[in-house]
């Protein structure tokens, strides 16, 4: 052992108390700013502004304040995306500046609601009159847990399949989007035929392009999936298939890889489809120059495809004259003209039953059928499975996993297993003590 | 001589692969700033551009409020040099040349606070600037990162390798405190106060954590927060416009590095031929 002199040591113990010191003691006194602080008539609303909304968000404002002249909403930037508005909410939870309104992704909601961070909206909805039947069933019970609804759907998402029609043609497919993954994966070696080498005929996203997301609805199809409720499934006979077809078409049938930019790489034409977000189809469709056609992902028995995107919560520990408040904004807009008009700017899909057979949504679907394939998909959805959406970094775990099976073609039942004992440890640590009993 | 010979081909090809890999990202970035949207993301790779499209530039600073946040960074960037400058000659110069109890255990708590990394700080930060109702200022944005631990540390050991001797000498002439730094210590510190001067500059230019927690809105909000509204959160960002803003947001901090640059070669040379 190294020979610690007395003064050596005792700078050491300085060092170390005095690091203590600084992350311990300088702020997070908040006992000055109470609860209930902040100006009622003043909603403040946190956003990412997804897919370049700032001018339709201000819109969406302008005609809330001129429904209703007595309050003001603040525009705030929340963040580059969903991970920082999540960060500077975290940062905000310590100090007392909550927002009225935060925008939280599907990822994060759960985490704050088991910290009792965010209000459950149930026994609000009466006092802000809000219609909830009228939500798309999936896109608002995805915000179910405990009996409670945490959060109204905003900006929505779902996976769309997207292919390449001159290269679909060129191998004699049929101009429509697979059937089932077993089609897929006979019309894949035909495709692979006709793309050009360095070309591939399907990318699957990575860990950060979301293929923990997208990968959902193939493993419905194969009968897997990752959780039902907390109970984990990864290493079920049909998940097992699901990522043994993953493993197969990159490593065995070679016509498909792990892209790390799958729109931009099936808009610069590299791949010859893709499973990307609705969210992404106005920007594939002005960077590629070639048409594009998007289909359903394949669902031959029951749903094959999940939600994503966007929801809005309200914050805990402010009044409940503020929440009422807030409540009424985000039900104003996402109400039927608000989520139509949202929608059509941005590319989202609209979060209302009234607003997919408006009249206004009819016309502008039959001027794109890209988007109308998007949203003629969205009642075939099904919510995500927990141990994705819950389990705090369990997203990034189940992605990495499968880029293991799909970069470096591993042991497909072992990789599995990991994932799901990595997984239910963060349940049993992080999740299982804090449920209510 | 083959021997020699061939040690100097390969410390050429060397030198070659280096400024590669340091010219080649930059170059990419500067030419993407000029291209077509189509012939960005396309392959194979379109190096040139095949037309000189300003485009990308007029979008850079037109779809966001770019001048306003210049504005912000230049601030917030020439507040927090200056008053990181002043304080950390100031304290240097104390630990080093004042006499008092417990200089050494003072010099170790400033050293422990560059060991915290700022991620762990910033929630408490967050809770006291809020309290103060600094949220969405500069000045909010300024105070909690005006500390310097680091300065300290790099001028305070500069100051111990001063000898002595001029010190004392100064000092038998009637040199002040004031007069013994302007005219002795500061002369004589010119490179470390331009290493110190530049990484600080660098440093805050870029600072991104901090301004984007205090920033609501575009009126504080720096380059680096900023420059995130020219990316979409869906991942399928015009590419065009973020690297003509990059290239916009590099000019100043480059303008400042070449000429301090200057005087750092300067001040590390002077003297050296007196023998």
């Amino acid at each position: 052992m190294v020979e610690l002199s007395r003064r050596g040591f005792l700078a050491a113990s300085v060092t170390a108390a005095a690091g203590a010191v600084l992350t311990a003691c300088v702020g997070s006194g908040n006992s000055g700013s109470g609860s209930s602080g902040g100006d009622s008539n003043t909603i403040t609303w946190w956003s990412s502004h997804p897919g370049k909304s700032t001018d339709v968000e201000k819109e969406l404002i302008t005609r809330f304040q001129q429904a209703n002249p007595s309050l003001t909403v603040q525009l705030v930037d929340g963040g580059k995306n969903y991970e920082e508005v999540a960060q500077k909410f975290n940062a905000a939870l310590s100090g007392g500046a909550v927002p009225d309104v935060v925008m939280l992704s599907d990822v994060w909601w759960f985490n704050f609601a088991l910290i009792g961070a965010i209000a459950p909206l149930d026994d609000l909805f009466g006092k802000a009159s809000v219609n909830t039947s009228d939500y798309v069933d999936s896109l608002y019970n995805d915000y179910a847990w405990n009996n409670k609804h945490w959060a109204l759907p905003y900006a929505r998402s779902t996976p769309l399949f997207y292919y390449n029609k001159a290269l679909w043609q060129q191998a004699g497919l049929p101009d429509r989007g697979p059937t089932s993954w077993q089609e897929f994966d006979e019309w894949g070696p035909r495709l692979q035929a006709v793309v050009g080498s360095g070309k591939l005929a399907h990318g699957w996203g990575n860990a950060t392009d979301y293929l923990g997301w997208t990968f959902q609805g193939p493993m419905r199809t194969f009968g897997g999936r990752y959780s039902d409720q907390f109970d984990l499934k990864f290493t079920e006979p049909g998940s097992i298939a699901a990522a043994n077809y993953l493993r197969s078409s990159i490593h065995d049938k070679k016509y498909a890889a792990i892209s790390n930019d799958i729109a931009n790489d099936f808009g610069a034409g590299i791949i010859a489809s893709t499973i990307a977000s609705t969210g992404d189809l106005s920007g594939i469709a002005k960077n590629a120059r070639f048409d594009v056609g998007t289909a359903f992902l394949p669902a031959p028995n029951g749903p094959g495809c999940v939600t994503g995107g966007t929801g809005l919560a309200i914050p805990a520990k402010i009044s409940d004259q503020r929440k009422v408040n807030a409540l009424k904004f985000i039900d104003f807009i996402t109400n039927t003209d608000n989520t139509s008009y949202f929608s059509q700017k941005v590319g989202y899909m609209p979060v209302r039953k009234s607003a997919l057979s408006s009249a206004s949504t009819q016309q502008f679907l039959a001027k794109n059928p890209n988007f109308a394939t998007a949203v003629n998909q969205l009642p075939k959805t099904t919510s995500q499975d927990y141990a994705r959406v819950f389990v705090p970094g369990g997203d990034k775990i189940i992605g990495t996993g499968f880029e293991q099976i799909g970069l470096r073609n591993a042991d497909v039942n072992s990789t599995m297993a990991s994932v799901q004992s990595q997984i239910q440890q963060i349940i049993d640590r992080q999740i299982t003590p804090k449920l209510p009993k | 001589m083959t021997r020699t010979r061939a040690g100097q081909i390969a410390g050429y090809v060397a030198m070659v692969l280096v400024v590669l890999a340091i010219a080649v990202p930059l170059a990419w970035v500067v030419l993407t700033s000029f291209k077509e949207r189509g012939d960005i993301y396309s392959q194979p790779a379109i190096w040139w551009p095949r037309v000189f499209a300003a485009s990308n530039y007029s979008d850079a600073t037109t779809s966001v409020p770019f001048w306003r946040f210049l504005t912000n960074s230049v601030i917030v960037t020439g507040a927090l040099a200056i008053i990181k400058f002043v304080l950390g000659i100031a304290s240097a110069y104390g630990l080093v040349f004042l006499h008092f109890p417990f200089k050494r255990l003072i010099f170790v708590v400033v050293i422990a606070a560059l060991m915290v990394p700022n991620q762990i700080t910033v929630i408490v930060n967050y809770s006291l600037v809020a309290q103060l109702g600094y949220r969405n200022t500069l000045l909010g944005i300024i105070v909690p990162l005006a500390g310097v631990a680091f300065g300290t540390f790099l001028m305070r050991n500069h100051f111990l390798s001063i000898p002595a001797e001029i010190i004392e000498a100064a000092r038998m002439d009637g040199a002040g405190h004031m007069r013994l730094l302007w005219r002795i210590i500061l002369p004589l510190s010119g490179p470390t106060m331009v290493a110190f001067a530049v990484i600080t500059i660098v440093n805050e230019w870029n600072e991104y954590l901090w301004p984007f927690l205090m920033a609501d809105d575009s009126s504080v909000a720096t380059l680096p927060v900023g420059l995130t509204k020219l990316q979409n959160s869906d991942g399928l960002t015009n590419w065009g416009p973020v690297m003509a803003a990059t290239v916009l947001a590099m000019i100043p901090v480059l303008a400042v590095f070449l000429v301090l640059q200057r005087q750092m070669i300067r001040g590390l040379t002077s003297g050296a031929v007196k023998g």
